[in-house]
């Protein structure tokens, strides 16, 4: 028989809601809620859940380390052969710690492991790379269709089965490629898919691309000849030597320098870090990537107020758009706070 | 169907008997009604409640079905359900709790 740890927080062990969300970590040997449901469904296929950890969403979240070093060793005197985590639906912090105890059970204890979360539960963004999660629809009220999908999944995970796509297998995409031999060739793909798209028929791409939230612009500088303008970029530029590393690509960091009677980026002083680029040209004038010499000349002719004093600088190849939005955030903060009013953003 | 509520008819059904028990859904659409239904008949599909488990095969109606609303006067269900009954999709309702009550319910 097939050992199954299942993990499920207070509300759904019939503790309590917001006011018990600080249950410490307790396990109970069998099913508890959503288990009794998924239980019968692992039955047919020699699966058991054997013990049912249950833990205050609150509790996790704000003890992660211990919290997780608890239920580790709970999880771990059954000595299961698979973990489930959840369903946790659209709940934020019960999808965090779905997907956080699992991955560590994962790593820890080197077993299968799953969870299960609405799409847009924080916990899909965090963990979707390291874990199988389910799909549910974003209320309990999926938990019907939610129970065979993650006891379908479960089984094949825990028998060591070939899974499907994540289409066919109910999970969210993982961001894994995987080759294979389609039934016909590329070109003839692609016509289908414009045929099918002229028609205004649907199809499904091959190629899926990133969703990007939209940024709405700025309203026009009013006046420019008196506005404090910063400089920022993504294409790399550093002082010679970049002494801070910058990383050549996947940048975990910005740097910010002082340019105070700076008027000129010359070869000798400055370069780019960046790394998905031919750096010839930015590495001889890397006023080519970040303009100082013309907004200098533009701040003596009272073209601008005045170019202020600290240019920020990462690089933006392959870097993450999690990365990039925290680096803008915190940049943005320091402008604001040193009245710059305006922001040249060069890329590459 | 939220806890409470569970609970209580939880405690009726053990207090009167479940062949002595009619629940009458209100619900305004016929999911959460559906579901209603599916709590107090063939237990709690959340598995998050008192029911999760208990399959009371409750009989169970929502009040726009013909067998509960014929036993009203129809002066005063016109006077208190008939504005929602306009604006509910009662076909759907009727369709999903009978359903239900076909499957599970037991009286």
């Amino acid at each position: 028989m097939i050992k199954v740890v299942h993990y499920i927080n207070q509300f759904y062990a019939g503790i309590g809601g917001e006011e018990k969300a600080d249950f410490k970590p307790e396990v109970r040997e069998g099913v508890v809620g959503p288990g009794m449901g998924l239980n019968g469904l692992l039955k047919k296929e020699d699966m058991e859940i054997v013990a049912t950890v249950i833990c205050g969403d609150s509790y996790f979240n704000e003890n992660l380390e211990e919290a997780k070093v608890e239920i580790l060793d709970m999880v771990k005197k059954y000595s299961p052969d698979i973990f489930i985590a959840g369903p946790a639906f659209n709940a934020g912090r019960y999808g965090v710690a779905c997907g956080a105890i699992a991955k560590e059970v994962s790593e820890k204890l080197n077993i299968p492991v799953l969870t299960a979360m609405y799409v847009e539960n924080p916990g899909v963004d965090i963990y979707k790379k390291y874990l199988y999660i389910v799909e549910t629809r974003n209320s309990a009220v999926g938990m019907r269709d939610a129970l065979p999908k993650i006891a379908n999944l479960a089984v094949k995970l825990a028998k060591g089965l070939e899974l499907g796509t994540p289409a066919v297998e109910g999970f969210i995409e993982r961001g894994i490629r995987k080759n294979f031999f389609a039934a016909e060739r590329g070109s003839k793909r692609a016509v289908d898919m414009l045929i099918k798209k002229l028609k205004g028929e649907e199809f499904v791409t091959e190629f899926k691309m990133p969703v990007f939230d939209r940024v709405d612009p700025m309203p026009p500088v009013v006046d420019i000849t008196k506005a404090k303008i910063a400089l920022v970029t993504s294409g790399g530029t550093v002082p010679k030597g970049n002494t801070d590393h910058i990383e050549s690509s996947n940048a975990s960091k910005f740097g910010k320098y002082d340019i105070e009677g700076v008027m000129d980026l010359t070869a000798e002083t400055y370069e780019t870090a960046h790394g998905g680029y031919d750096p010839t040209y930015a590495n001889i004038d890397s006023d080519r990537v970040l303009p100082v010499d013309v907004l200098r000349k533009m701040e003596k002719e009272g073209k601008i107020g005045s170019l202020h004093r600290y240019f920020y600088t990462t690089v933006g190849n392959g870097t993450a758009v999690a990365s990039a939005k925290k680096f803008g955030e915190a940049i943005a903060k320091e402008l604001l706070a040193d009245g710059v009013t305006a922001v040249i953003l060069t890329s590459t | 169907m939220d806890l409470e509520i569970q609970q209580r008819i939880k405690d009726l059904t053990e207090k009167h008997g479940a062949e002595n028990i009619v629940v009458v859904i209100g619900g305004a659409e016929a999911e959460s009604a559906g579901l209603s239904a599916e709590t107090v008949c063939a237990g709690d599909p959340t598995f998050a409640g008192p029911l999760a488990g208990i399959a009371l095969g409750l009989a169970v109606y929502h009040m726009v079905e013909p067998e509960i609303k014929d036993e009203c006067d129809a002066a005063i269900y016109d006077e208190q359900c008939g504005m929602m009954e306009m604006v509910l999709d009662v076909d759907a309702i009727i369709e999903e709790v009978s359903k239900v009550r076909k499957e599970f319910s037991k009286f």
